[in-house]
């Protein structure tokens, strides 16, 4: 019996203070992580699309609340702003689409008298050489300079029409958000 | 006490270094080893889990009653992973990238818990920590090594810097699983004839 009540109390004492430790290491590296993330994930995406700011658009980063999700708990969106002279010119959206295979993110650059200033795709998983071409500059670039309003659509990649129609999707919806919230963003 | 120290701390270098004396901790061994940085980053990762896990262990060896000491230590290795993978992710996103899934693969790695259960269950704390401490570095260079080698051949580089001639074409073989094993059982035959002629020249060792 005895020993029994010391192997309980030993491993409950082993765990509790493992379970200490570690939600103050996460408390600690919380913030780096996040920034970490952003900074290695999103930023060469955010630099591809935004050109001459005097800032740094991921400290600038905002998060604006689109709507809520079914749970009723707000979904949130970041914006990068490129800002020169202190005003936004510019602000860097990630947009999703349904691709062949899984979501395609796309960083959309959108500039203040509502062109697109460029694309580059985030995350994707695309069939290796055939939906993957979407992320090519030959692709991308087809949406630099367009109007940003509205559905746009551009020449797909023949061959890879899903994923090509997932990366106008992710465009669209990041123009819309662009659209919406015309007011807050610049 | 100061030389058995010192030899507990000189044993994991050579004599039962782990992927090539004891062939343990093969699994992130063949992995991660594409290049000469991953290959440290990996050892380094392992040597902090190894020394903290042995101390802890070590300390708490009279308190862990026998029948629940596996579990004891598991939880004891699996925290210290947990904050060398928060940590790493904080402050080395690119070596996480790279390692990704090896990291928390540290709790299951063989080497340390086998030196809990087979070293700092029984020993005391310096002992432990100097075993810990020694068998950590030897897999790290080990690793370290492996890492240079495939880098070399694979990539044609050494640290990211090329050193290989304009026309060298890598063998790009050896940066897939096939090469790690090719390149491991080299270094194996190595270690082993460098023991055996040792062994001649010292007569009966």
């Amino acid at each position: 019996m005895r020993v029994i009540i010391r192997m309980v109390v030993v491993l409950t004492a082993i765990c509790a203070a493992s379970g200490l430790t570690l939600s103050v290491i996460y408390r600690v590296t919380k913030t780096p992580i996040e920034y970490q993330t952003i900074k290695f994930v999103k930023e060469p995406a955010v630099k591809k699309v935004l050109t001459g700011y005097e800032n740094d658009p991921i400290l600038d980063r905002v998060k604006l609340t689109i709507g809520t999700d079914e749970r009723g708990r707000p979904v949130e969106l970041t914006i990068f702003p490129a800002k020169r002279n202190g005003k936004t010119f510019a602000v860097a959206i990630e947009g999703k689409g349904k691709g062949y295979h899984g979501t395609i993110g796309v960083m959309v650059g959108v500039s203040r008298d509502e062109t697109l200033t460029g694309i580059a795709i985030t995350t994707q998983s695309e069939t290796p050489g055939i939906g993957s071409r979407v992320t090519e500059e030959a692709f991308t670039s087809r949406f630099a300079g367009l109007p940003a309003k509205g559905e746009l659509s551009v020449d797909g990649i023949s061959g890879a029409t899903y994923s090509s129609r997932g990366v106008m999707a992710a465009v669209n919806q990041a123009v819309s958000y662009a659209t919406k919230f015309k007011g807050e963003l610049f | 006490m100061a030389s058995s120290v010192r030899d507990e701390f000189t044993k994991g270098l050579w004599r039962t270094v782990p992927p090539f004396r004891l062939v343990l901790g093969l699994c992130p061994t063949l992995a991660v080893t594409t290049s000469g940085i991953n290959g440290m980053g990996m050892g380094l990762a392992t040597t902090f889990v190894l020394i903290f896990s042995n101390l802890f262990v070590s300390l708490l060896r009279k308190l862990i009653p026998t029948q629940v000491r596996i579990a004891s230590f598991i939880v004891i290795i699996a925290s210290f992973v947990v904050i060398v993978e928060l940590v790493m992710q904080a402050y080395f996103y690119q070596l996480f990238k790279v390692l990704g899934i090896f990291i928390p693969l540290i709790v299951v790695n063989c080497i340390i818990l086998g030196r809990a259960e087979a070293f700092a269950s029984k020993q005391s704390a310096i002992l432990s920590l100097a075993d810990g401490l020694g068998i950590g570095i030897g897999f790290t260079i080990s690793l370290f090594i492996l890492g240079l080698i495939r880098e070399l051949l694979g990539a044609g580089t050494l640290l990211d810097i090329p050193v290989m001639w304009a026309s060298f074409e890598p063998f790009t073989f050896m940066l897939k699983p096939p090469g790690a094993f090719v390149a491991l059982g080299i270094l194996l035959a190595l270690m082993n004839l460098i023991s055996q002629l040792q062994a001649r020249k010292g007569g009966s060792r």
